[in-house]
């Protein structure tokens, strides 16, 4: 078993070593494609968390007030059920919108520590049959005996989620096209690797070695090249959180709201470096595909 | 250990190889195949090793009918058969050594037994002495010793070799016939395809004929052809 082991790595080392340019030039496009799948996901996430306001739809919200009656909040619903203008609205009780605040304000745990359920106030999330009704419909709910405020979202946050949308669209199809291609690239290199190797692959089919075995060393050629450009990619995905991070920590920006958490990191991390391994492996199986059989 | 029970070859552009072909080959006999070019021999070899498959018929080797045998278990069978070619096959980036300690290595044989069992094999073949040589550092006679031994270290039950001594002088090739006979006496099962009239009429082994084909001539004690002068 150790035997094996020993063989394995030193055959994989000796073909890495010998198609060392195309080696490299797999692990980069890996690498690149990865960092900018990567990246798209974490900025995507860093949005999500700041445009949270007005995703799902939510265009206008009506905030009760602190002490507003149960009668109050059945008026208003009854109103909102009837208004031909609202799509679809959701009403947030004092529970759900505490777990909201302390979502919003987590880098303030002294804030979130003052809070108290109590103090919310309870709100309805509303979803105009059209963006053009917002103001109308705000105008018809203000006046309302126990309504507060009715919020609509910032211009300025609306905007930058379509263009975020858009963008966002754009790198993810760009970042596909570039794991396609260092997929191609892979294949390739495998290829490369089994013509410079078939007197080797001749003489070990001849002499009984299994199949797996011919394989191995191959696989692990292309999944060494998957892993390094993933390790990569993920440094990239980290230095990226570190610099979302510091770059927009000012309480008072507009970015105030944005954030993207360690465990977004990691679980893109995770997803960075699988997609790294399935490139690896699919791309030297079908590198591989043309001496499968005996 | 090998019966060919009506076997018939033929390859995909319709070229019929192999016709009818019965044959019932013993353990530990030294089979000479002849024929002239084209007449079949190596199609024999391969679908014994399986690098074809047999178009009608079936083909039993040790017990096991190989043509019908799935594609895993290939490698199985392979590991029972050792192989010489005329090209040598050898790897010009190994040594000597190297190149019959791949043969156990890519098997997955504990490295111990590698240890004892190369040079055991290279003492059998006369190279004990070249271990560490390069295969171009080596005249042809040579070469061919050493994938005799890469064919013999796994002490497989058969023996297929594809015209051995075509590349070789008679003196050189009176010495791989001797390695051969040596390995044969082991109780090793051999299959030699060869062209060389004068070795198989001074061997007088069992001789199998083809022509475009089809097995015309099963001689035990045989020689090359029926018109060759015969020393008595
Ligand atoms: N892979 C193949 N595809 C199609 N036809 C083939 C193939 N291999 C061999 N043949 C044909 O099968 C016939 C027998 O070939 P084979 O190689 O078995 O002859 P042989 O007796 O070994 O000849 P030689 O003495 O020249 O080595 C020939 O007509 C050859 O052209
Ligand atoms: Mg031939």
């Amino acid at each position: 078993m150790i035997a094996r082991l020993q063989y394995f790595s030193r055959e994989t080392l000796i073909s890495l070593r010998r198609n060392l340019l195309m080696t490299l030039a797999g692990i980069l496009t890996v690498a690149v494609s990865l960092s900018l799948f990567g990246g798209i996901l974490l900025l995507s996430k860093w949005v999500d968390h700041g445009t949270e306001v007005i995703k799902g739809g939510v265009r206008l919200e009506v905030f009760m007030t602190v002490n507003a009656t149960k009668q109050q909040i059945a008026d208003v619903r009854t109103n909102l059920e009837a208004d031909p203008q609202v799509e679809s609205f959701r009403f947030l009780d004092k529970a759900a919108a505490y777990e909201e605040f302390k979502r919003i304000f987590r880098k303030n745990p002294d804030l979130v520590a003052a809070a108290d359920p109590e103090s919310l106030p309870t709100s309805f999330r509303i979803v105009p049959k059209q963006a053009e009704f917002t103001n109308a419909i705000k105008r018809r709910f203000a006046p309302q005996a126990g309504v507060d405020d009715v919020a609509t979202p910032e211009e300025a946050l609306r905007g930058l989620l379509s263009a975020t949308r858009t963008a966002r669209w754009i790198f993810i199809g760009l970042s596909i096209v570039l794991l396609v291609s260092s997929l191609f690239l892979i294949v390739n290199t495998i290829r490369l690797a089994t013509f410079a190797r078939r007197r080797e692959i001749e003489v070990m089919k001849l002499v009984g070695a299994s199949n797996w075995f011919v394989r191995v060393p191959f696989m692990a050629e292309g999944l060494v090249q998957g892993l390094i450009g993933a390790g990569l990619a993920v440094a990239v995905v980290v230095a990226l959180k570190i610099g979302f991070d510091s770059w927009f920590s000012s309480p008072t920006g507009f970015f105030r709201d944005f954030y993207v958490t360690t465990s977004d990191a990691v679980s893109i991390a995770v997803v960075v470096v699988v997609l790294g391994i399935l490139i690896g492996l699919v791309g030297s199986l079908i590198g591989l595909r043309r001496f499968l059989r005996v | 250990m090998i019966r060919f029970e009506h076997v018939t070859k033929t390859y995909k552009g319709g070229i019929t190889a192999l016709r009818d072909v019965n044959a019932d080959v013993q353990k530990g006999e030294f089979v000479f195949l002849v024929g002239p070019s084209g007449s079949g021999k190596s199609t024999f070899l391969r679908l014994l090793l399986r690098e074809e498959i047999t178009s009608e018929g079936r083909i039993v080797v040790a017990g096991r009918d190989i043509s019908r045998l799935s594609h895993w278990k290939v490698p199985q069978l392979r590991r029972n058969i050792g192989t010489i070619f005329q090209d040598f096959k050898l790897l010009p980036s190994k040594t000597v050594y190297e190149n019959v300690a791949f043969a156990m290595e890519v098997i997955g044989r504990p490295r111990s037994v590698i240890r004892t069992q190369v040079p055991q094999v290279l003492d059998l073949v006369g190279l004990a002495k070249k271990a560490g040589r390069f295969p171009t550092e080596l005249s042809g006679g040579e070469q061919q010793r050493v994938s005799i031994a890469r064919a013999f270290v796994n002490r497989p039950l058969i023996i297929l070799a594809d015209e051995p001594t075509g590349n070789l002088d008679p003196a050189t090739t009176v010495g791989i016939m001797r390695i051969l006979d040596r390995i044969n006496r082991t109780g090793t099962t051999i299959v030699m395809a060869t062209h060389d009239q004068r070795i198989v009429d001074a061997m007088r082994r069992r001789v199998i004929e083809l022509d475009h084909g089809q097995l015309v001539r099963d001689q035990a004690r045989g020689v090359y052809g029926i018109g060759t002068d015969v020393a008595p």
